[in-house]
């Protein structure tokens, strides 16, 4: 027993080597025999990393090929906050603040940027833009230290003009959550990552599709710690298309300046109950009548697109939107709702003749004052200054703007509304485009507002507390035939009636771009002109019309409402038809001024309005920023500075 | 048959004398144990070399490195296969105090700390290890003890057993090196169960262990590395922290190895560094991934041949010290194999322990083949 006693327990030692040798064995088995496949797939998936290449966007031209928005290279920093933040806490400070000191920025900082909420949670968010190529390099080569941390080489918008253009042009930003989802989110062929940037308003946005581009991609073999070795595949990015646009750069930047040198010397404007100052806008737009298409449209207060290449802070965003600052991301162009004043006047006398109430040797006795009959309350309307044009005709109404004359045929109008319908004026407004959207080929637009008798009483019926009451009286027509009372018109809407008139009847949803095209300049799409309506109208009343309009600028006597505005300008050569507008605001505040025209008023080329936010009289502020405007289209005038108009008058 | 230790030559001992112990070398166990170590040289330049060259050194460096290794390795097996191993029992006393003072010694700022323990001395361009010295030094002393007297271990003995092997277990793991700590223990079990302790013994000391690594607990003495090393093996979520995710990558490596493997320096997770420390506690992944199942069940054969003729020793040792000695070098190694490439494949939690003869590094070489050398000491002097 003793001595068999070491074999025995020699034995138990056998025992337990033969079943650790049998479980190492066994668990060998299980991992390169059973399962080796998933864990090949996992090896394989460790050492490729595809890298997204964007593809830089096509860039934006001027009509003549000039380059208002392109591209430039810019090596931003970026942080992936899912990944960042599966790291625990200690450890993502570490990374910070090993990051900051590569970015030349405290941990505190990295940390707002991350904070930033207007991009998805798995956009990765710029930390530090346009740093050096250094900087670029270590943060790849310490990949392994800076988990969820990236740097690259990015295009991104450069704009040669700097603000040039701005509303229109648009900007470019982070694709954000329900802008993914409705492209069919991230794993879509062809669709957008959540890194990808888009086009979020202007042009930008309208040619998204043409300017985007295809992305490409690199399939790189990295090491444990991220870093490339060496890259197994590519596909090319190709460049987005072109767009040409309708814009001509000359005529965008002198409508710019003469807008901002208009509206620079109407800012007098506090506030009635802190008494700081705050600003109002305006804005102009160009219609190309023959091309049907936008020369130049311009907003003002205005912007820098250049501030969204990277994320724009809130404050910045707040700004932008600030009503005190006079909101300069919106554009009002497009945007901008007003009262048409005299300008509506066209609408009026159009409405007029084909109702048969006037014909343009009509003469109504305009003593500055008009009375409405079948009138109880406030029954008095004047000219302004209740100036009287005494025996007035439509083409001297037009010119002097005498409201006598209008005031009568809205009046006329609504007595006779058994035989004319309700809504005479508002059916002509309709047929020049008013009321609804012009079309044009950009994101947002506004409709406007036609008011009438069924819109009165709808808008009662569904708040009464609202109104005083849902009918509609002689005097809503009166107001109405001069463009007040519950009218609202786009600047591009404006201008784009005085194109309809001006062309005859021919009524555009208003082109920007010509063509988009490749970088070679080989053509892809052209943009043909798109035809919104064919207006008939009224027989004979295109030649009073245009001499009552082409007399707001030219004539002496009687003495048109613009004639100041364009004294010395080459009328010989490049007429004017226009027309004043001054459009009351309501409880006492200054006045919108408006100018309407087309030129040359007998083969019009192009059609313009300008609208000027509580500037005062049309004639005194926006006459003046569309003559420079004008002058400068007619090739004749070297553009001057915008001067207001002494002895300018209301209408 | 008496010791007749006279001197004499080699040749003349090939030539006359049948029962010379140089005639009864364990050829089996020094073939196997220079097939590991010749595939170790293979493997550690495997896991170098791409990193070697990319950082722009000398790809071969740790190649030559391990080979200076081997050799001293087969030097220190000589050296201790010369004098037959019961003149060993007089050292024990002596090399057991030499390595408890340099465990101290290693404590002190002589010490270099690597990967956050305080585990190596620095000797020009080599580094020691002393816990790789105290093994021998403690199977050395075991086997003297318990072979010092008659019948089954007795109480005082089998204490005496436990001291020599605690104060250099609780040195070791003031490093702390618990991986080499859990060797020691093991050592202490092959012996001493060999040696015939009784039951209530090791139940006692059973009992002493886990309450132990309770109090460490308990205490908060075990280092938050040490923790998580233990708690991310016990994690089967997939979230995986620093060590978790070494672990994954090295399964992975060895999964993705398959039947065949990926071929000699083919290993994309050991070429492009996705197992960390690969060269030296997880170079069985290498193996893995480049010679696949085939490759590791050799080596795992192979494995299986060293401790089989070290069993067998110590079935035919002559007496009763020759038995422990050959138990406590089975115990070290089989531990050291079954922790090393259980850790690697995910079945053990991960410390940091060579994968003996095949791991990189001096001190885990040399002290292997030495404990190697007493064992074919003992296998080659069992007639004499």
């Amino acid at each position: 027993m003793t001595t068999d006693t070491p074999r025995l327990r020699l034995g138990i030692v056998a025992v337990v080597a033969l079943s650790l040798f049998a479980a190492l064995f066994a668990r060998l088995w299980f991992l390169q025999v059973l399962t080796a496949g998933e864990h090949e797939l996992a090896a394989e998936r460790n050492q490729r990393r595809v890298v997204p290449l964007a593809a830089p966007r096509g860039r934006i031209l001027d009509r003549d090929g000039e380059i208002l928005v392109a591209n430039r290279a810019s090596n931003v920093v970026l942080v992936d906050r899912a990944e960042l933040n599966t790291l625990e806490d200690e450890e993502r400070e570490e990374v910070l603040s090993r990051l900051g000191a590569i970015v030349d920025r405290p941990p505190s900082m990295l940390e707002v940027a991350l904070g930033d909420t207007s991009l998805g949670p798995f956009a990765p968010v710029p930390v530090a833009e346009d740093v050096d190529e250094e900087v670029l390099i270590e943060v790849r080569e310490r990949q392994g230290e800076l988990p969820g941390v990236e740097a690259r080489q990015l295009a991104v918008r450069a704009y040669p003009h700097g603000t040039l253009a701005a509303h229109i042009l648009g900007y470019v930003g982070a694709i954000n959550p329900d802008e993914l989802e409705a492209a069919g989110g991230p794993d879509a062929p062809g669709g957008y990552r959540r890194a990808s940037r888009v086009g979020k308003d202007g042009i930008e946005r309208a040619f998204e599709d043409d300017l985007r581009g295809i992305d490409g991609e690199v399939v790189l073999e990295v090491d444990a710690k991220g870093v490339p070795i060496r890259e197994l595949g590519r596909r090319e990015p190709i460049q987005g298309d072109d767009v040409v646009l309708s814009i001509d750069l000359d005529t965008q930047q002198v409508a710019e300046q003469a807008l901002a040198e208009g509206m620079v010397q109407t800012q007098d404007h506090v506030d009635p109950e802190t008494g700081a100052p705050v600003i109002f806008g305006g804005s102009t737009v160009v219609l190309d009548v023959k091309e049907g298409t936008v020369a130049a449209m311009a907003s003002w207060p205005t912007f820098s697109p250049a501030d969204f290449v990277y994320e724009i802070t809130p404050e910045q965003f707040a700004a932008l939107t600030d009503p005190a600052r006079g909101t300069p991301f919106v554009n009002r162009a497009l945007l901008g709702l007003y009262a048409p004043g005299s300008t509506w006047k066209l609408v009026t006398a159009l409405a007029g003749l084909e109702a048969g109430l006037i014909t343009p040797e009509t003469v109504l006795f305009d003593p500055g004052i008009f009375t409405i009959p079948d009138c109880s309350q406030r029954c008095t309307r004047t000219n302004a200054g209740s100036t009287p044009y005494k025996d007035v005709a439509l083409r001297k109404a037009l010119t002097v703007s005498s409201d006598v004359y209008f005031y009568d045929l809205g009046a006329r109008f609504w007595q006779q509304r058994e035989r004319l319908g309700e809504t005479p004026m508002q059916d002509m407004a309709t047929l020049l485009g008013f009321g609804a959207k012009t079309g044009v080929e950009l994101p947002v637009e506004a409709s406007g507002r036609l008011a009438s008798p069924a819109v009165r009483a709808a808008q009662y019926q569904a708040n009464p507390d609202a109104f005083l009451s849902g009918d509609w009286f002689i005097g809503d027509n009166v107001n109405v035939s001069i463009g007040q009372g519950d009218v609202a018109v786009t600047p591009i809407q404006l201008a784009n009636a005085y194109a309809t008139f001006a062309t005859g009847g021919i009524r555009y949803q208003p082109n920007v771009a010509l063509r988009t095209q490749d970088q070679d300049g080989t053509v892809i799409r052209e943009i043909e002109p798109r035809v919104g309506a064919q207006v008939e109208l009224p027989a004979g009343a295109r030649e009073p019309i245009l001499d009552g309009l082409v007399g707001a600028t030219q004539s002496e006597d009687p003495k048109g409402t613009a004639y100041n505005a364009f004294a010395d300008f080459p009328h010989e050569a490049y007429p004017v038809a226009g027309k004043t507008g001054t459009a009351q605001t309501g409880g006492g505040r200054e006045d919108d001024a408006l100018f309407a025209a087309f030129a040359p008023a007998h083969d019009p080329r192009y059609a313009i309005s300008v609208v000027m936010e509580r500037a005062g009289f049309g004639s005194t502020w926006a006459a003046p920023v569309a003559r420079s405007v004008l002058g400068a289209l007619s090739g004749l005038e070297e553009p001057e500075r915008v001067r207001p108009v002494a002895g300018g008058s209301r209408a | 048959m008496q010791t007749t230790t006279a001197p004499r030559g080699l040749g003349a001992v090939l030539r006359r004398d049948p029962t010379a112990p140089w005639r009864h070398l364990d050829w089996p166990l020094l073939g196997a144990a220079l097939a590991v170590a010749g595939l170790s040289c293979l493997m550690v330049f495997s896991a170098t070399r791409t990193s070697m060259a990319d950082a722009g050194l000398d790809p071969y460096s740790y190649l030559k490195r391990q080979a200076v290794f081997l050799v001293l390795g087969l030097v220190a097996t000589a050296a201790v296969v010369a004098l037959d191993y019961r003149t060993y029992r007089d050292l024990a006393a002596v090399s057991f105090l030499v390595s408890l003072g340099l465990l101290v010694l290693v404590l002190t700022p002589l010490g270099k700390e690597v990967n956050s323990a305080q585990s190596w001395f620095e000797l020009g361009s080599f580094q020691l290890q002393p816990a790789e010295l105290a093994k021998l030094a403690v199977i050395l002393l075991l086997a003297t003890t318990c072979s010092s007297g008659r019948g089954p271990l007795t109480r005082q003995r089998f204490l005496v057993c436990v001291t020599a092997t605690g104060l250099p277990a609780a040195l070791v793991l003031l490093q702390p090196d618990m991986g080499s700590m859990l060797v020691l223990v093991a050592i202490l079990l092959g012996v001493v169960v060999v040696a015939g302790a009784r039951p209530r013994h090791l139940a006692a000391l059973a009992a002493i262990g886990v309450l132990g690594v309770a109090a460490m607990f308990h205490f908060d003495q075990v280092d938050d590395y040490q923790r998580r090393r233990l708690t991310d093996f016990a994690r089967s979520d997939g979230v995986a922290g620093a060590s978790g995710f070494q672990g994954e990558q090295a399964e992975t490596a060895i999964g993705a190895g398959g039947l065949f493997g990926a071929g000699l320096y083919e290993g994309t997770q050991t070429k492009l560094g996705f197992v960390p420390e690969q060269q030296t506690d997880f170079i069985f992944t290498v193996v893995g991934e480049e010679l696949g199942f085939a490759g590791s069940a050799s080596l795992l054969v192979l494995y299986g041949v060293i401790i089989w003729r070290i069993w067998r020793t110590a079935l035919l040792a002559r007496d009763t010290f020759g038995t422990l000695l050959c138990a406590g070098v089975l115990a070290m190694l089989l531990f050291q194999v079954f922790e090393n490439m259980g850790m690697s494949m995910g079945i053990m939690p991960i410390t940091g322990l060579p994968l003996p003869l095949l791991s990189y590094g001096g001190s885990s070489m040399v002290t292997t083949w030495a404990a190697l050398g007493l064992v074919l000491n003992v296998h080659m002097r069992r007639f004499s």
